[in-house]
């Protein structure tokens, strides 16, 4: 393959290939270009006005929420329904009250619409039913003083009984726990002849800090439920459900009767906490059934610049179960009026006996 | 149909670009060391962004970028010196607002692209250049009112097909240069969770399935281009540049975009490498140390 001259013939045809493939290069960069300009990638962007607002929260919630068939709710008839009180001329109040009550037809305390001077948020999961919580006499006839009779660490208070039971009470599990301050706690706890989890009130936190918690009372890997995740907008394309598994941890573990104290406000968080719990060989969930919220929430907004928080992946039971509006307790039981007059917590005693037997 | 038609059409002219131009390249001229001269570029910018991800918000996000590149170019000894290479990074920050002006989103995206450049002379002033270049990205889009879908990564591989156009003149006795390019990603592939996947599924429980996808312009119609004027000003070439980058994807139900117009300014150098052979010392009168 040397240098070789060309003829005239062909320098010509040489020069007119040359020409064929600069014409053919700037053909093909035009072609792409073209199709590049003329595919623009979009959202469709509602007015900022009552119906382009209603619109945008219609269609998030009908593309992303993921209890529509498990809650057998019609979201076409709730369209026709709530658009009929959509008003041109309606203040932001009135489209906010409209719109938060489109929202409750869902039933699902993951759902909020989130405005500058308001959160709409529905209640009846907890509101409809017994508190059984009291949290005067947890506090004042349980935990006693904190500088002298209990400690706290990264949210959580936690004592040990005169019947030698140990007490922990978690308020939130948006509070992070340590590795570290659980090891001092299982540590300070370890001469107990069993343990109460009170996690009633905790309206939730991050799944994190529930196995975190958890991971400590069991010394083998354990499946506890699976998650999904929509994969489009229909109501019913859903991935295939992914395991959850809980790891023991590597660091200090429990090994005695543990009991898990529960009410209808133990909802998000704390339901996926009691349903990791009542897996475990040595865990009586004790109390009321929790109040549910099992699906993953994501947030949205509207033209406006409101804050919509929705169920968007469901997570389910080791059985492949809802578990979006609770679970129940092994052991179901309500505070009682006589108890709660001596001030007594009726769980915390039941709990007690159950772990000195 | 039509589409299978046009993308039967538009790999034929991808593969009639890449396969064909070594069997063109005719004799050179002496290119021995013309490969030693390296045109180095590094340029700051200002600009507007317009960001839409469908896994944060249905809202456009548009405001501010700030971006910064380093560009160089240099022939190449390959095709017998009609070759050149390009190497040019960019980096750029986003602020932006959503139209409610009550929420902002901050994103960053890291952008290298390497590679060579077939160039067509059609004058001594003029010329066409034509290539394909490796296209790597990363970086995010953070919602900062967002709560388990705070954030979407940013992560693709492409090969584009890039092409530019370099004009030389001269106004009374200052010269300029005027170029245009033109990049534009033809496959690749691309990271992105499931439609409503989170990244706790992904990232925590392992479920990875369908998170990197291929690409193509039916998918991620895209393109960068430039457009940019060196002008000679005391002794420095300063380079001024308008640069769109528009990115786009349609993948896993989730759609994306990212327009943005930025300009951009720099000085250019023209280096000229000088190896020392066998770490031979340099001759004295080249050595600056």
């Amino acid at each position: 393959m040397g240098y070789r001259k060309l003829n005239k013939k062909q320098k010509t045809m040489s020069l007119s290939s040359y020409n064929i493939m600069k014409n053919k290069i700037i053909l093909l960069l035009l072609i792409i270009s073209n199709l590049t300009i003329q595919s623009c990638i979009d959202g469709e962007q509602y007015d900022n006005t009552p119906q382009g607002n209603f619109e945008q929260l219609w269609t998030t919630i009908d593309e992303h929420y993921c209890f529509f068939d498990y809650k057998n709710i019609n979201w076409d008839s709730i369209h026709t329904v709530f658009s009929q009180k959509i008003e041109t001329s309606m203040s932001n109040k009135d489209l906010f009250e409209v719109l938060s009550d489109m929202l409750y037809t869902l039933k699902d305390g993951h759902v909020n619409l989130i405005s500058s001077y308001q959160c709409s948020y529905y209640d009846a999961w907890y509101q409809d039913y017994p508190h059984n919580f009291d949290e005067d006499i947890v506090n004042d006839d349980y935990l006693g003083k904190a500088s002298t009779d209990y400690y706290t660490t990264s949210g959580i208070k936690y004592k040990i009984f005169d019947d030698n039971i140990g007490y922990m009470r978690y308020e939130s599990f948006a509070n992070d726990v340590g590795n570290g301050n659980l090891d001092e706690i299982l540590e300070y706890l370890a001469i107990c002849n069993g343990l109460i989890i009170d996690v009633r009130d905790n309206s939730g936190g991050t799944i994190t800090n529930a196995t975190k918690i958890a991971q400590r009372f069991t010394n083998e890997k354990l499946l506890i439920g699976y998650i999904e995740h929509k994969t489009g907008t229909g109501h019913n394309n859903f991935s295939s459900p992914t395991a959850i598994n809980l790891k023991p941890s590597n660091s200090v573990r429990w090994q005695k009767k543990v009991v898990v104290l529960t009410n209808r406000r133990c909802f998000s968080a704390t339901n996926y906490f009691v349903n990791t719990m009542r897996y475990l060989a040595n865990v009586t969930i004790l109390g009321d059934t929790t109040g549910g919220g099992s699906g993953l929430p994501f947030s949205s907004e509207l033209p406006n610049g409101w804050t919509v928080r929705f169920s968007s992946s469901p997570i389910l039971d080791a059985d492949k179960n809802q578990i979006e509006f609770g679970i129940e307790p092994d052991i179901k039981i309500d505070l009682s009026t006589g108890d709660t007059m001596n001030h007594l917590d009726t769980m915390i005693e039941t709990a007690r006996k159950l772990l000195n037997k | 149909m039509k589409r299978n038609n046009f993308l039967e059409r538009l790999i034929g002219e991808f593969l009639f670009l890449f396969l064909l131009i070594p069997q063109q390249i005719q004799a050179q001229t002496d290119t021995v060391k013309t490969n030693r001269y390296i045109m180095r570029t590094m340029m700051y910018g200002i600009g507007t962004s317009n960001i839409y991800d469908s896994y944060l918000s249905p809202q456009n996000y548009k405001g501010i970028d700030f971006r910064i590149s380093r560009e160089a170019m240099r022939f190449t000894k390959r095709g017998k010196g009609k070759v050149s290479s390009q190497n040019f990074l960019q980096a750029n920050f986003s602020y932006t607002h959503n139209r409610a002006n009550n929420n902002n989103t901050i994103s960053g995206l890291i952008n290298w692209n390497y590679g060579y450049h077939h160039q067509f002379p059609i004058s001594e002033n003029f010329k066409l250049l034509a290539g394909g270049l490796l296209d790597m990205n990363g970086g995010f889009v953070y919602n900062l009112q967002n709560t388990n879908n705070p954030a979407s990564a940013r992560a693709f591989i492409n090969m584009d097909v890039s092409g530019m156009a370099i004009w030389h003149f001269k106004i009374k006795q200052y010269s300029f240069v005027l170029r245009y390019q033109l990049n534009i990603p033809v496959i690749g592939i691309m990271f992105s969770p499931q439609y409503d996947e989170s990244y706790y599924e992904i990232f925590t429980l392992g479920n990875t399935s369908n998170i990197i996808k291929l690409t193509s312009p039916y998918n991620q119609p895209s393109l960068r281009q430039m457009l940019s004027l060196d002008a000679p000003i005391g002794h420095s070439r300063i380079r001024f540049s308008y640069l769109a980058d528009m990115e786009q994807s349609r993948i896993n139900n989730i759609k994306t975009h990212t327009y943005s117009h930025v300009f951009m300014v720099g000085i250019v150098r023209s280096l000229y490498l000088i190896h020392s052979k066998r770490g031979k010392p340099l001759p004295p009168s080249l050595r600056v140390y």
